[in-house]
């Protein structure tokens, strides 16, 4: 996923909450646009990091079944603090009601323990062969490319962690 | 990958309203991989192309001078996916304004259908915190707002079209002396 | 005295949607500030989203008598002189200034609004 605004995953509860990490480096592109004269993360990347733990925490508690996970709302979302070059995004989402395929969660973000954004976002799972009547094979690839990548972001939990929180099984099949 | 969330103003009309479209691409970087097998443009892009449109609006009510940044989504809300080949079209209009932030409501059509609709709150940076920091070179700035064609589709309210501010022509003819 | 309980619902739902608030989080205790995280660019989109439901007009300096706390002869010490609390309880009526009063710093007057305060302020704007 080129288009990956976390490094990390630091901790996950399924079916409750997860916390991950975006670092924001100098050499991202688009900050020589954003602005030339005062390169900050923009406010809908803040949301897209807040965006994408939830949806790996959607994608996990529901064992990796469903192929998509989009956003659907979002809502009061504000800005308050700016991410710099060399600053850590540390974002924290916790899931407040389920509805079928329609996930409600709250959604904050801080730089050095202070409040950078926060709000609500509503995502929607599910598989698109269900939806859009395509061939469930391009479900299956997917599945099977969003479980590597969620691999990848989980490293730096122990193995005792994945063990605890039931993923490890989730994992196995992914290589 | 560049932040330019729009290709270019349809319509825009000083201090009221602004329409722009974007077109979806395949080759796009934020689109390739994000969801492998079925890809599609990020929300959060969208929502930033609208930004940059009720962004543009608000800022153009100061001849660009104010330093104005995206303070709240207020809400956003989406009835489907943009996938590569279509065509996306964001309208804007200035809903209220205090001395402290201007709210924006907007609309996104797909292919002429009804895409999403969403609420902006857009600030100025204040002098107080943000004393030194300015966003963009003035002649870079009026480049990207040459690039997005807004000079070419913008009016005032009165209907003659909006100039290319002061300082803008200024610091274009300065940066073109150079050497 | 109980708040009408349509202006309380109706606040609550402008707050809940505005802040992002938990339903269980809007009492009428509550201050907007400190207890439900309301910052400046809040007020904007809750001033309008009450204007719409209530079909009310709300001049900002009914909420936020700036001119007032900014002006010299009100203020000394970084506290609101008796004139001062006089001019702001003549303002805002709705407001329950008793605890402001016993240590009037301009700095603390951003969180004295508790949404008791705006429903009170609500009603006397629809009756």
């Amino acid at each position: 996923m080129r288009f990956s605004q976390l490094d990390r995953i630091t901790a996950l509860e399924l079916g409750k909450s997860i916390s991950a990490v975006k670092c924001l480096s100098l050499s991202e592109e688009y900050l020589q646009d954003h602005f030339p004269r005062f390169p900050v993360m923009p406010g809908v990347l803040m949301l897209e990091s807040m965006f994408q733990a939830s949806m790996w925490l959607v994608r996990a508690t529901g064992k990796f079944q469903k192929s998509t996970v989009v956003l659907r709302e979002g809502k009061s979302l504000k800005f308050q603090g700016f991410v710099q070059p060399g600053d850590s995004l540390v974002v924290h989402c916790e899931i407040k009601s389920v509805e079928g395929s329609i996930t409600n969660l709250k959604v904050s973000g801080e730089i050095n323990g202070k409040s950078a954004t926060g709000g609500r976002i509503i995502v929607d799972a599910f598989n698109l062969a269900d939806r859009q009547g395509v061939d469930p094979a391009i479900d299956e690839y997917m599945k099977h490319k969003f479980r590597m990548t969620f691999k990848r972001l989980c490293n730096q939990l122990d193995t005792q962690d994945l063990a605890a929180l039931a993923i490890n099984p989730l994992l196995a099949v992914a290589h | 990958m560049r932040w330019f969330w729009i290709d270019r103003f349809t319509e825009f009309v000083s201090g009221k309203s602004a329409a722009a479209i974007k077109c979806v691409s395949q080759s796009e970087e934020v689109v390739d991989e994000y969801a492998p097998g079925r890809t599609y443009l990020p929300a959060s892009v969208i929502i930033e192309g609208m930004a940059q449109t009720g962004g543009l609006l608000v800022g153009q009510m100061s001849d660009f001078k104010a330093r104005i940044v995206l303070a709240k989504i207020t809400s956003s809300k989406f009835y489907c996916e943009a996938y590569p080949g279509d065509i996306l079209n964001y309208r804007v209009e200035i809903q209220s304004q205090d001395g402290i932030g201007t709210m924006v409501n907007g609309t996104s059509q797909l292919n002429g259908k009804p895409h999403g609709e969403i609420n902006l709150m857009f600030a100025a940076l204040d002098d107080e915190r943000f004393t030194k920091v300015e966003l963009f070179e003035p002649s870079q700035f009026c480049r990207m707002l040459r690039l997005l064609r807004l000079f070419e589709v913008g009016v005032n309210q009165d209907g003659s079209p909006i100039a290319v501010p002061r300082h803008m022509v200024e610091a274009e003819k300065a940066y073109l002396s150079i050497g | 005295m109980p708040i009408n309980e349509e202006v309380f619902d109706k606040v609550k739902e402008a707050l809940v949607d505005a802040l992002g608030v938990d339903d269980d989080e809007v009492t009428e205790e509550a201050t907007m500030v400190g207890d439900l995280g309301a910052e400046s660019i809040d007020f904007l989109d809750i001033v309008f989203k009450l204007e719409q439901s209530f079909g009310i007009s709300i001049p900002r300096e009914d909420l936020f008598p700036d001119d007032i706390l900014t002006n010299a002869q009100y203020i000394s010490d970084g506290k609101v002189t008796a004139v001062g609390l006089e001019k702001l309880k003549a303002r805002m009526p709705f407001a329950d200034l008793s605890r402001f009063e016993r240590n009037p710093l301009v700095q603390d007057f951003g969180n004295i609004l508790t949404v008791k305060d705006l429903c009170n302020y609500v009603i006397t704007k629809t009756s």
